[in-house]
């Protein structure tokens, strides 16, 4: 497991390098971001249920077929499966973000989920489509632009680079499993 | 790579849990000390080569026969190549470390296994502890560095001699 920092050691150490002025920028920026990166954090683990649920219950309105017999979420089982899944896809970000780093998302979420999502047979079309969701979820929680926003002082368009941020790693998840 | 981030992380995802208030404090105690953690990692980068040379010649100033203590007269001047080269190398990874903020460059690129190798090679490890201690001691704030970022250094340095002790 990598973050922002030692992946620069990583890719430094490949050619034998010392980390100097133009990588260390990109991490001093990384500091300088640090307390709204904590906050971008904090944003999605505080509504976590929140998403999750919403990003479910949306692909179930989108396809009524979902929650009819043979659907993908017919019985209660396959749906708090759902729900358990998407909570674990949800944390995985959370810990990407947290890192600056994609790495613990890869190699300790996704590697390996398209196949087992394909051997269970798990519609990876609803799927993707409820990562879409909880993306939109999470982008709108960061940037505090979500309907039902706690109105707390946040300076706007403050955190769009955090925001753009996680949305990466959410793409990165629907690429992998679609 | 273990830092403070990594081991955050680990655990939270060994408890199957959100990263918490406490996980964040850690993570935001590190970000507070990298500011100075990077300042020394980028004069290190910009005179790495000045260090190194100024240990080598504290190294040969004590053990005038080199690391092996039975090196010919004539390979005098390879043998202090050699032994510039190694502390450039320990000086790469002091600086992969305080990009880090840990010392997982260290432990996984020199440290595991560097007593077996100098054993067999039968190098003296007592000659990079001169060297590093010669480091030590060469550091001067604010000449060099800041304060705290002379101390983030130094104490990498002291962990690089303990485990050669």
């Amino acid at each position: 497991m990598l973050d922002a920092f030692s992946r620069k050691a990583v890719s430094a150490d490949s050619s034998g390098a010392f980390i100097g002025g133009g990588e260390l920028a990109s991490l001093k920026s990384f500091i300088a971001d640090g307390n709204k990166r904590l906050d971008a954090v904090n944003a999605i683990s505080g509504n976590a249920a929140c998403i999750v649920s919403d990003a479910v219950a949306g692909i179930c309105c989108e396809n009524t077929g979902l929650t009819a017999p043979n659907g993908g979420v017919y019985t209660n089982r396959k749906m708090a499966a759902c729900l358990r899944d998407g909570e674990i896809v949800l944390r995985y970000v959370s810990y990407a973000l947290l890192a600056g780093d994609a790495s613990v998302l890869q190699d300790r979420c996704l590697n390996g989920l398209r196949e087992t999502y394909a051997a269970l047979g798990v519609p990876t079309g609803s799927a993707a489509r409820a990562v879409a969701i909880m993306k939109a979820a999470a982008g709108a929680l960061i940037t505090n632009t979500n309907s039902q926003a706690k109105k707390a002082a946040v300076t706007q368009g403050d955190c769009a680079s955090l925001s753009s941020e996680a949305g990466s790693y959410f793409d990165q998840v629907i690429s992998a499993i679609s | 790579m273990k830092s403070v981030i990594t081991t955050v992380v680990g655990a939270a995802d060994s408890a199957s849990r959100f990263p918490s208030s406490s996980d964040m404090e850690s993570v935001q105690g590190s970000i507070q000390r990298a500011a100075a953690r990077l300042e020394a990692a980028e004069k290190l980068s910009q005179n790495y080569d000045g260090i190194a040379q100024r240990a080598v010649d504290a190294v040969y100033a004590q053990y005038p026969n080199g690391a092996t203590g039975r090196q010919p007269r004539q390979c005098a001047t390879e043998g202090k190549e050699k032994c510039k080269r190694d502390f450039v190398h320990y000086l790469r990874l002091i600086n992969y470390c305080l990009v880090t903020g840990g010392t997982g460059p260290l432990d996984e690129l020199a440290i595991n296994g560097q007593k077996e190798v100098y054993k067999a090679l039968s190098i003296d490890a007592g000659t990079y502890v001169a060297g590093f201690s010669q480091m030590r001691n060469d550091g001067c704030a604010p000449r060099d560095m800041s304060p705290q970022a002379l101390t983030s250094y130094n104490q990498l340095l002291d962990y690089v001699i303990n485990s050669l002790g």
